[in-house]
């Protein structure tokens, strides 16, 4: 067990930077999540913790040794990989063991200890086959068990639900949450998807362009967001960027509708962000503006309303009760406490009075 | 004309052409195999032999034994050599080995060239006068400078091996790169994460995942170095004495030297048995199903 330091970490190839100049410390027993885009520089930092890829600059500390010049094997790390990376030659048993094997482990140790780590993830009937022989869930316990079946300092997941199906994803999930607590080894977990990242981190990292733009726990990332890109890529419905001004106060919209009013000094230029969630649906004239429904959506547990708004679309959750019609014109209104500001041009949050 | 008819008909001056070159003459041989069919006497081929020529060739002839012997030691050594070879080269140019693309189409040359030109050069170069070895042990080492290489049993033996594996390398190699490839690379790093050193995921990972790959060009090489004639027949022709004399050689000598047409087709025939286990087994790799 131990915490993991990156100081001021680089990865370049040729004149493309995968990773840029990057510093994180991950405590001890910590779910970190490397939440990103593809080719955000999540996938690479952490092919560098495990020794996969080498850093063009700067340290990865593990514990109190830095392991830079260490091979994958010297690092006590165990990984579980997109494509679970299982040796089709070999039965579930000796995947498992696999691991134990090659650090010289008794034999008469590796049997009760496969036994234990199949026993976790619920595959003890398979040990004799050949990985051909399983599913994909299947497939991703065996891999998850080969990580588990010893003690290492440092679990390493490279979106290792990507393969699964939708539901099978969300069973295995959970799973991984309870292992994770289970056993209590600091982890990292890459990922592009928001709602693992949500679900399973004790902080995240969201990535782009091989720089970290926030860095914490969930619920500051969903509820706090440092920059735009960050308050568009976490949410589902994406969080609603609304182009407009800031004039005396009030936020007013391109096509010139006095929205809400904000607590923020007087600007050329601003984009207001709202989350779906955070707008209520109401009867025309009822709310902050007028608009038409352009696409109605019962999702079951909810409605989503797509709205015309000016030359924008919109997107408000509404009531699992709420029907609408196409054209409908229904009023909107925006929770005053849950509105963000930003920078066009740079895309920087802008703070809204004190917050 | 209907496209069912239409289709045969076309397909028939084919049928022809391998069947006037390839299958009669086979045919032929084969019933050549059980005649004496001398070409120095009058009407060929002379008596019904039966099997008397398949019997001469294992009770009383010890040219036969020594070209078998000649053939098996010549496809054993040849046949690792050449596989570890390519296998080392595979391994530095796989994608994600030491060496790159540049290196990598140099080293298709050899095989690019034909084995009498490849024969010539050797020959050329182990010439005890003025070949490239005389001129560098010349200077490096004295004592090897004057070395009939091609006068000395062994020494013609190792030669021709050199030629042989120099010439085979290429394609082999090549065919372990697609091999090579065709291992995932996830396995082989989940196993450098599970501990394993450089050789132990070679032993343990890649190796088995490359063994149908590995197989296949083990029995090709070893269908090729069975029959080997033509290596044999540029650099020393068989000698010195019958030193280096492979099955093939010691086929085309008692045709066409001896004239003992109708003999040499049975020693051809007895060929062909371990030529179909080589086939056999290359079949079944290459039609593999899981």
């Amino acid at each position: 067990m131990a915490e993991i330091r990156l100081n001021n970490l680089t990865k370049r190839w040729g004149d493309f930077v995968g990773v840029d100049d990057q510093s994180l410390h991950i405590k001890d027993e910590e779910f970190l999540v490397l939440l990103g885009p593809s080719g955000c520089g999540k996938t690479t930092t952490m092919r560098m913790i495990a020794g996969l890829e080498d850093p063009t600059a700067g340290e990865i500390w593990i514990g109190d040794r830095m392991v830079n010049d260490d091979l994958p094997k010297d690092r006590d790390v165990a990984m579980v990989f997109q494509n679970y990376g299982l040796y089709p030659h070999m039965t579930i048993f000796d995947n498992i063991a696999y691991p134990l094997k090659v650090r010289g482990t008794p034999k008469a140790d590796i049997e009760p200890r496969v036994k234990k780590a199949a026993e976790q993830v619920e595959l003890t009937e398979f040990l004799h086959r050949k990985p051909k022989a399983l599913s994909g869930g299947q497939r991703q316990r065996v891999a998850l068990a080969r990580a588990i079946v010893r003690t290492p300092k440092v679990f390493l997941m490279d979106e290792p639900l990507s393969n699964l199906d939708a539901k099978l994803r969300v069973t295995m999930r959970a799973e991984l949450k309870h292992l994770s607590r289970e056993l209590q080894i600091t982890t990292v977990y890459v990922t592009h998807d928001q709602i693992e990242a949500m679900t399973l981190a004790d902080r995240v990292a969201v990535m782009k362009n091989g720089v970290i733009q926030q860095l914490g726990t969930p619920d500051d990332i969903y509820n706090d967001p440092a920059n735009m890109f960050v308050a568009g890529f976490i949410g589902s419905p994406a969080m609603n960027l609304i182009n407009g001004s800031v004039q005396s106060g009030m936020f007013v919209t391109t096509g010139g509708t006095k929205l809400v009013g904000i607590g923020a000094p007087d600007r050329e230029t601003a984009i207001l962000g709202v989350r779906a969630d955070d707008m209520s649906v109401h009867d025309a004239g009822q709310g902050d503006i007028d608009v038409s429904i352009y696409a109605f959506e019962n999702t079951g547990e909810s409605t989503l309303l797509t709205v015309q708004w000016g030359k924008q679309r919109v997107i408000a959750r509404g009531d699992r009760h709420l029907r609408k019609e196409q054209g409908e014109t229904v009023g909107i209104k925006l929770d005053p406490d849950h509105l963000y500001l930003f920078d066009p041009d740079s895309g920087d949050r802008i703070r809204l009075g004190g917050k | 004309m209907r496209d069912q008819t239409l289709k045969y008909l076309l397909v028939v001056p084919a049928v022809l052409v391998v069947f006037a070159t390839a299958v009669w003459p086979l045919i032929e041989s084969l019933r050549f195999s059980f005649y004496q069919g001398r070409t120095d006497r009058g009407d060929f081929p002379q008596n019904w032999l039966g099997f008397e020529n398949y019997t001469w060739a294992f009770l009383y002839e010890p040219a036969f034994w020594n070209s078998v012997w000649v053939t098996g030691l010549y496809t054993v050594v040849t046949v690792t050599l050449t596989t570890l070879f390519a296998l080392g080269l595979a391994m530095l140019l796989a994608p994600g080995g030491k060496l790159r693309s540049g290196v990598q189409t140099l080293l298709i040359l050899p095989f690019a060239m034909s084995p009498a030109l490849i024969g010539v050069s050797f020959r050329f170069m182990f010439n005890p006068e003025f070949g490239l070895f005389d001129a560098f042990f010349g200077v490096v080492f004295p004592p090897l400078a004057d070395v009939s290489w091609l006068a000395d049993p062994d020494l013609a033996f190792a030669v021709i091996v050199m030629a042989d594996v120099w010439g085979w390398i290429p394609f082999l190699t090549l065919v372990l790169i697609g091999g090579l490839a065709s291992v995932p690379q996830d396995t082989i790093e989940a196993a450098q994460v599970d501990g394993a050193s450089g050789w132990r995921v070679f032993k343990d990972v890649t190796l088995p995942q490359l063994m149908p790959v590995l197989a296949v060009v083990i029995i090709l090489k070893a269908i090729f170095s069975l029959k080997t004639f033509d290596q044999v027949f540029m650099l020393t022709n068989g000698g010195p004495g019958t030193a280096t004399q492979t099955l093939s050689h010691y086929i085309y000598i008692t045709s066409t030297r001896y004239g003992q047409v109708g003999y040499a087709a049975s020693v051809a025939w007895l060929m062909v048995i371990p030529m179909m286990v080589l086939t056999y087994f290359y079949a079944k790799f290459v039609f593999k199903k899981d």
